[in-house]
């Protein structure tokens, strides 16, 4: 089984950086001082003054410590400030999760209730089915998403098979337009035909899902999402994303791919989510070797999502237009 | 007919809500965020629509969240009856939200049966603790200061107070109990509607505060005494 995303972030690096840095530090300043106090009591001074070139070599040595202990609680400083930020992400996500479970549960449970409680016409209980439907729908893709998160990590994908990129992210468009109840000018594809890639399908269906539902979510009213697919000439398949919504400031362009990342405060939820969309969009691309970019004018201005995946089988067929 | 304000942004639930409230014969309306809710609130207490009687107020809002409009209420003077309806259900969250002025608080997902009878519990607790059917009780004079309970207020001399729900609930409890020792306990279960065991500070930041509008020398109290481990006796 793969390891979860957590786990590998901690086999990456040590759990207690900054602690172990700290005890390096105090080591170091001890012997800092424990040196200058033998130097300075027990005839060090004059030892170094017979023998002069030994006490250039006591200050640079001196020097280097000091220099080195500045520089260590720097750095402690930095891997502290990390942690720090890491933490509030986690807790936000816990109040994400927590919302993004507990809000279809509460609804669905409404809708039983009152299903069971009230005896109603026949056209109202088929309303009350749709929409506990819909709220299964939503409770089944964040546990998706959940899920995706500790499965997909960054490690190359074990067994990768041909595929059909162009066929893959069409059925994505379609899934998202029923989820969404999109009408057909809201999601537009251009590409080819069929464009054969390796890979695995079902971590990059994910990926290709995320990116949509992101485009959906951060649109605005008004939705209008452009879909690209090729082959970019240098044995590269694309695939680009693109809406015409909130934007991304440049102040959060370097952060969205972070896992639990997400604009603004937990409290406040403007979009639901759980800050894993991205994050496991980027896992997924980087299983396969590929790179993603992603680019923004401006707040309310629209953002585009690129990724390109290597391993391209063979030339893009016609293009054609959906 | 009582007359209740959803402040809910999950379509879904405020949709699901809505219905039940109004087959039980409720008014509604419902708004999705913080913002509109202070709105509607302000209009009706300009007379530009009927009155709230109670509000259904979800904490995670898009852009002015549950604590905050509770918190905004009772600082413009409007202390309509609060559910927070939400799905943080930590002790603190909930500490957190009734010391900000909710009076009543369910976590999510909730029994549609446990919902409408908080409702109609806190319509009746306020209607017990204005002076309503069976509560006996409309006024009390406590040293120079007067309450009066069917409209929350407290006049000492010149000087006007208005209590919330909860600070006229536990006032009244205090009045009729005058002269007994009233236990933390009791005043968790009755007020608040919380387990006797909670661990909160929520009861005596609330003596705290009845003892700013009642006494001339909160320090020195010569109403509201704390009986050390035990609870607290009022004195008429």
């Amino acid at each position: 089984m793969p390891a979860s995303g957590s786990q590998l972030s901690a086999a990456k690096r040590p759990k207690w950086p900054h602690v172990s840095m700290g005890i390096a530090l105090i080591v170091v300043a001890v012997a800092l001082t424990v040196g200058w106090q033998i130097l300075g009591t027990s005839g060090g001074p004059s030892l170094a003054r017979e023998v002069g070139t030994l006490r250039w070599v006591v200050y640079l040595f001196g020097s280097l410590l000091f220099l080195l202990l500045i520089g260590g609680l720097v750095l402690i400083v930095i891997l502290l400030l990390r942690e720090v930020r890491l933490n509030e992400r986690q807790s936000n996500f816990i109040s994400a999760v927590t919302h993004e479970l507990k809000t279809p549960v509460a609804s669905i449970k409404l809708y039983l209730d009152t299903l069971r409680m009230r005896d109603l016409p026949e056209s109202r209980r088929e309303d009350f089915y749709r929409t506990m439907d819909q709220d299964l729908q939503r409770l089944n893709s964040t546990i998706n998403n959940v899920l995706s998160a500790a499965m997909f990590t960054d490690r190359p994908v074990a067994d990768p098979q041909p595929l059909d990129l162009a066929k893959l992210v069409r059925r994505a468009i379609e899934l998202t337009r029923t989820r969404y109840q999109l009408g057909p000018d809201a999601m537009s594809y251009e590409g080819p035909e069929s464009l054969r890639v390796s890979g695995d399908a079902a971590a990059l269906e994910t990926a290709v899902l995320n990116l949509l539902d992101n485009a959906v979510k951060y649109s605005g009213d008004r939705i209008d999402v452009d879909v690209e697919a090729g082959s970019n000439g240098d044995g590269q398949a694309y695939l680009r994303v693109r809406d015409h919504g909130v934007g991304i400031g440049r102040a959060q362009l370097p952060f969205i791919f972070n896992r639990f990342y997400r604009i603004g405060s937990e409290v406040r939820r403007s979009r639901a989510g759980t800050g894993l969309g991205l994050f496991i969009v980027r896992s997924v691309v980087k299983g396969h070797r590929g790179t993603i970019h992603a680019e923004s004018p401006g707040p309310d201005r629209g953002s585009t999502f690129t990724i390109t995946l290597p391993s391209l089988l063979e030339a893009a067929a016609e293009p054609e237009h959906v | 007919m009582s007359r209740i304000l959803i402040v809910e942004d999950e379509q879904h639930l405020a949709t699901g809500i809505k219905f039940n409230l109004e087959m039980e014969g409720y008014d509604t309306e419902v708004v999705g965020d913080g913002g509109p809710a202070l709105e509607a609130l302000a209009a009706a207490g300009r007379g530009e629509g009927p009155a709230f009687d109670l509000v259904i107020l979800d904490v995670m809002l898009p852009s002015l969240d549950g604590f905050r409009v509770a918190d905004r209420m009772r600082q413009a003077g409007d202390y309509t009856p609060i559910l927070m309806l939400t799905a943080k259900s930590l002790p603190e969250d909930v500490v957190q939200g009734l010391e900000l002025g909710a009076d009543d608080y369910l976590s999510k997902p909730f029994d549609l049966t446990v919902l409408l009878a908080r409702i109609k519990g806190l319509l009746r607790r306020r209607d017990w603790a204005q002076g309503g059917e069976g509560s006996g009780l409309e006024a009390a004079r406590i040293g120079d200061a007067v309450v009066d309970f069917r409209t929350f207020e407290i006049r000492t001399g010149e000087r006007l107070t208005r209590l919330t729900l909860l600070e006229a609930m536990l006032l009244k409890l205090l009045v009729q109990s005058a002269g007994r020792i009233v236990s933390k306990a009791e005043i968790l279960e009755k007020v608040w509607n919380l387990s006797p065991e909670t661990q909160t500070r929520a009861v005596d930041n609330f003596i705290a505060r009845l003892r700013r509008y009642l006494e001339p020398d909160p320090r020195a109290p010569r109403f509201l005494h704390t009986v050390r481990g035990t609870g607290y006796r009022l004195t008429l």
